[in-house]
C-alpha cells in the first residue's frame, strides 16, 4: 500500500506513460544518447585534459593546473592564429552577410535563368570544401592560375596570392566568401519572401522609393534573419580549418595560421593533447561570448508581423 | 553416413584453421610521395615470404599527409599496424612517446657492419642504438641542372657551380625574362611556401654549407639549443634574398623547384634527387640533367646537404612482433637487397652490393656515392619538430620581405630553443 502523498514507481510509471511522456523519452533516447557520447563526453573530456599533461599512449595524465592555459598567454604562434582567426571572422562575417543580401535582393525580382543562377550561386555551400581548395589553389597558381591570366589580361600585376604572407590570408579569405556567399543568399531569400508585402505597398502610397523601403522596412524587418546569419557565420567562421589546411598549411611564415589549425598542430603532429585542448576550451569561451553577446543585443530587434 | 557427415561438419574448420595463414599488416605512404613506398603496390613482393612462412602480409597504403596522425592514433586506440614503414623524420616524434620497438643490439652490430656509411649515417640513433632498418634508394639532396639550358647561355653542361658566387653567376645568366620584363624561367627556383619542413629541407644545403646547425648536437634526444641565429645562418638566408632581390634571378612565383625544373622553367634546384631520377622520364623525358653537390661558400669550403630515408619499424602495440620482425629482416637480407635495388632501379645498402653489376657501373649510382659523404642526418631531439617550423618560419619572413634576416633568425633561435626546453619537460 502506497503513502499518500508519495507515488509508487508503478503509479509514476503509469502517469507518465498514460501522458505519452515515457513515449517521448524512449523516442528521443537514441538521439540523447549518441548526442551524449560523441559530443557531450568528449567535450568534458577536452575540458579535463586542459588541465592535465596529456601522454596518451603511454597512458600517463599528469595534473599541471592552470599551467597550459599561462603557456598560451606567452605562444607567440598561438597569438598570431589568434589574431589571424578575429581577422578572419570580422571579415568574413560581415562582408558575405552583406553580398548575401544584395543577392537575395536581386534574386527575389523575376528574370529569366532565375534558378539556374540561384543554383549557381548555392553550388560552393554543396561542393566539397576540401575539392573546391584544390580547384582554387590551382586558380590561385602565381604562374599557370586563372587569377594572374585575367589581371595579367587587363594589364594590372600579377599577385603571389598564396605564396606570399601579405596576400594569403586575404585569398583564404576570398575562397571562404565565395563558400558561404550561396548559403547566406538562400536565407536572405527566405526572410525577404516573408516579409508582407502590405508595408511596401503602404511605403509606396505615402512616397517612399526603392531606396528608402530597403533601409526602412527591408533591413529592419530582416534583423532576426541577419542575426541568425551573424551568429552561424560567426560559429562557423572560428571553426575554419579545411580551407586553411589545404590552401596553406597555415603558412607562409604562420601568416593564415589560424586557432583550430595549430590546435590540430599541437596535438597530432606535437602530441600535446592536454595544451590542444586548453586551446580548444579558450577558442570555445570566445565562441561562446560572441555568440551570447550577439544573442542578447539582437533581442532588441526581435520583429513580429 | 550421419556420423561422417557429422565428423567431417566439424573436423573441416578446425583443419581449415589449422592450416590457415597468419596475417601481418604493414602501412606505408600511398602515392609517389616516395619512390620506395610504391614498390609495396607490387602484388609478387611478398609472395616468396608468405610461401615460405605460411604467414600473409597485408600492405595497406595510407594519405601520405595525415599517416603521422592516423598512426598515432591507431597507436592510442591500441589497433595499429605490425610493421610501420616511415619516414626517419617521423621518429623523434614517435619516440618521444616510447612507440618503437628498438632492434636487438646483436641484429643492429650486425646491420651496422654490413651497410655502406651513409646508411649507417642514417641507421644509427647514437651508440649503435637502431628502432628500424632504413630502406634501399634513400633519398640525398643535390643540386641538379639542365644541361641544355647551360649550353643555351654558353655554360659547361658538365660543371656546374660550386661556390655560392658562381652560383650567382649562373643563375643570372640562365634566368629568362619576357617582352615585359617578367620572369620565366628562373636559374634557380626556391621552395619557400607549403610546410616548413619541406622549407628547412630544401635549404638546409645552405644553412649547413654556412656553417649553421638546426641543433648542436644532432644526436641528442633531449635538451640542446639551435644554433640557426649564427654568422652562417645569416649568409644562407641572405643569399637566396640578393638572388631575389638584387640578382633577380629566382622568383618567388615558382615555388616547387622540383615540378619548375621537369617543366623546363627552372635551370638549377636543390632537392631529393632520387625524385628527380624517378620522375623525369615520365614528366620530362627529353630533358638532358646532371647532379653534384650543392654549392659552398667560398672554394675549398666543405659542403653539406641533407640525408634522408624511409624506415621500416615494429610498434610496440604490434600484435605479432615476432612475425613483423621476421619480415623485416626477410626484406632487408643482402641478397633481398640486390634483387629488389636491381629490380625497382634503386641504390642498395650492402657494402657488398655496392661491388655488383648494374650499381658498379650505373653512372646515376655511381653519382650518389659522391654526394653520400657530405650527407648530414637530421636531428633526432624530440623538440626538433618546433625548431624545424621555427626555422621555416624565418626563411618564409625573410623572402618574402616580412622581417630582416637579423630579426627573423632571433626569433626562430628564441621559439626553437623554447621548443627543445619543452620537449624535456
Amino acid at each position: 500500500m502506497s503513502t499518500p502523498g508519495r507515488r509508487t514507481f508503478r503509479q509514476t510509471l503509469g502517469r507518465l506513460r498514460s501522458r505519452h511522456i515515457l513515449h517521448a523519452y524512449l523516442f528521443i533516447a537514441p538521439v540523447i544518447l549518441l548526442f551524449g557520447l560523441f559530443r557531450i563526453l568528449p567535450s568534458v573530456q577536452t575540458l579535463l585534459y586542459s588541465f592535465f599533461k596529456v601522454e596518451l599512449i603511454k597512458g600517463r595524465f599528469t595534473f599541471i593546473g592552470l599551467d597550459n592555459f599561462r603557456d598560451l598567454l606567452t605562444d607567440e604562434i598561438f597569438q598570431r592564429a589568434t589574431l589571424n582567426t578575429m581577422k578572419y571572422v570580422v571579415t568574413i562575417v560581415p562582408v558575405s552577410a552583406i553580398l548575401g543580401l544584395l543577392l537575395a535582393v536581386l534574386f527575389n525580382a523575376k528574370f529569366r535563368c532565375q534558378e539556374f543562377f540561384k543554383a549557381v550561386y548555392f553550388s560552393p555551400m554543396v561542393t566539397s570544401t576540401v575539392a573546391a581548395a584544390m580547384v582554387w589553389w590551382w586558380m590561385y597558381n602565381p604562374q599557370f592560375g586563372i587569377f594572374n591570366v585575367l589581371l595579367k589580361l587587363v594589364g594590372l600585376p600579377e599577385q603571389p596570392w598564396l605564396m606570399s604572407s601579405h596576400t594569403a590570408l586575404t585569398s583564404v579569405i576570398i575562397f571562404s566568401i565565395w563558400k558561404t556567399l550561396g548559403y547566406n543568399m538562400i536565407i536572405y531569400l527566405a526572410g525577404l519572401q516573408a516579409i508582407p508585402p502590405q508595408f511596401y505597398e503602404a511605403a509606396t502610397i505615402d512616397g517612399a522609393g526603392p531606396v528608402a523601403q530597403f533601409f526602412r522596412i527591408t533591413i529592419p524587418l530582416l534583423a532576426p534573419t541577419t542575426t541568425f546569419i551573424v551568429i552561424y557565420n560567426s560559429i562557423l567562421a572560428f571553426q575554419v580549418f579545411d580551407q586553411v589546411f589545404v590552401l596553406t598549411g597555415g603558412g607562409p611564415a604562420n601568416s593564415t595560421n589560424v586557432v583550430v589549425l595549430d590546435l590540430y598542430r599541437q596535438a597530432f603532429e606535437r602530441y600535446n593533447f592536454g595544451y590542444a585542448s586548453a586551446e580548444a576550451m579558450v577558442l570555445f569561451l570566445f565562441i561562446l561570448g560572441v555568440t551570447l553577446l550577439q544573442y542578447v543585443y539582437s533581442k532588441r530587434y526581435e520583429v513580429s508581423y | 553416413m550421419l556420423a561422417i557427415a557429422l565428423a567431417l561438419l566439424f573436423l573441416t574448420p578446425a583443419v581449415v584453421l589449422a592450416g590457415a595463414a597468419k596475417k601481418i599488416s604493414l602501412w606505408y605512404p600511398a602515392g609517389d610521395i616516395t619512390a620506395g613506398a610504391a614498390h609495396f603496390g607490387d602484388k609478387t613482393l611478398f609472395t616468396e615470404f608468405e610461401t615460405k612462412y605460411n604467414v600473409k602480409v597485408d600492405a595497406v597504403a595510407l594519405d601520405y599527409d595525415t599517416m603521422q596522425q592516423k598512426i598515432f592514433a591507431a597507436a592510442a586506440g591500441k589497433n595499429i599496424a605490425d610493421i610501420l614503414f616511415i619516414d626517419d623524420s617521423w621518429a623523434p616524434g614517435f619516440l618521444k612517446e616510447e612507440m618503437l620497438e628498438p632492434v636487438a643490439d646483436a641484429k643492429a652490430k650486425a646491420w651496422l657492419e654490413a651497410v655502406s656509411p651513409e646508411i649507417r649515417t642514417l641507421s644509427d640513433y647514437g651508440k649503435g642504438r637502431m628502432w628500424g632498418y632504413v630502406q634501399y634508394g634513400i633519398d640525398v639532396y643535390g643540386l641538379t641542372w639542365n644541361k641544355d639550358q647551360f649550353r643555351e647561355v654558353g655554360l659547361d653542361p658538365e660543371k656546374p657551380p660550386k661556390t655560392w658566387d658562381e652560383f650567382r653567376d649562373y643563375a643570372k645568366k640562365l634566368t629568362k625574362r619576357d617582352a615585359q620584363g617578367n620572369i620565366t624561367r628562373v636559374g634557380y627556383a626556391i621552395r619557400h611556401a607549403g610546410q616548413p619542413h619541406g622549407i628547412v629541407h630544401k635549404h638546409f644545403w645552405a644553412i649547413y654549407g654556412g656553417g649553421a646547425k638546426l641543433v648542436d648536437d644532432h644526436y641528442a634526444l633531449r635538451g640542446g639549443k639551435t644554433m640557426i641565429n649564427t654568422p652562417g645562418g645569416k649568409a644562407a638566408l641572405q643569399l637566396i634574398l640578393d638572388m631575389l632581390d638584387v640578382d633577380k634571378s629566382t622568383s618567388l612565383n615558382f615555388p616547387d623547384p622540383r615540378a619548375a625544373f621537369l617543366k623546363g622553367i627552372a635551370a638549377m634546384q636543390i632537392s631529393e634527387t632520387v625524385s628527380i631520377r624517378a620522375r623525369q622520364p615520365k614528366e620530362a623525358p627529353d630533358l638532358k640533367w646532371g647532379m653534384a653537390l650543392p654549392p659552398v661558400p667560398k672554394a675549398g669550403d666543405k659542403p653539406a646537404t641533407n640525408l634522408g630515408g624511409w624506415l621500416y619499424t615494429v610498434p610496440k602495440l604490434s600484435k605479432n612482433k615476432a612475425d613483423a620482425w621476421k619480415l623485416i629482416e626477410w626484406l632487408n637480407s643482402p641478397e633481398k637487397d640486390y634483387d629488389l635495388c636491381k629490380k625497382y632501379n634503386a641504390s642498395p645498402r650492402y657494402k657488398v652490393n655496392w661491388d655488383k653489376e648494374p650499381f658498379k657501373s650505373d653512372p646515376y649510382n655511381q653519382g650518389l656515392k659522391q654526394l653520400y659523404p657530405s650527407g648530414i642526418k637530421l636531428p633526432i631531439n624530440l623538440g626538433f619538430n618546433g625548431v624545424m617550423d621555427a626555422t621555416g618560419a624565418a626563411i618564409q619572413k625573410v623572402w618574402h620581405h616580412e622581417a630582416s634576416v637579423d630579426a627573423a633568425l632571433a626569433e626562430a633561435e628564441r621559439l626553437g630553443n623554447k621548443s627543445l626546453a619543452d620537449a624535456t619537460k
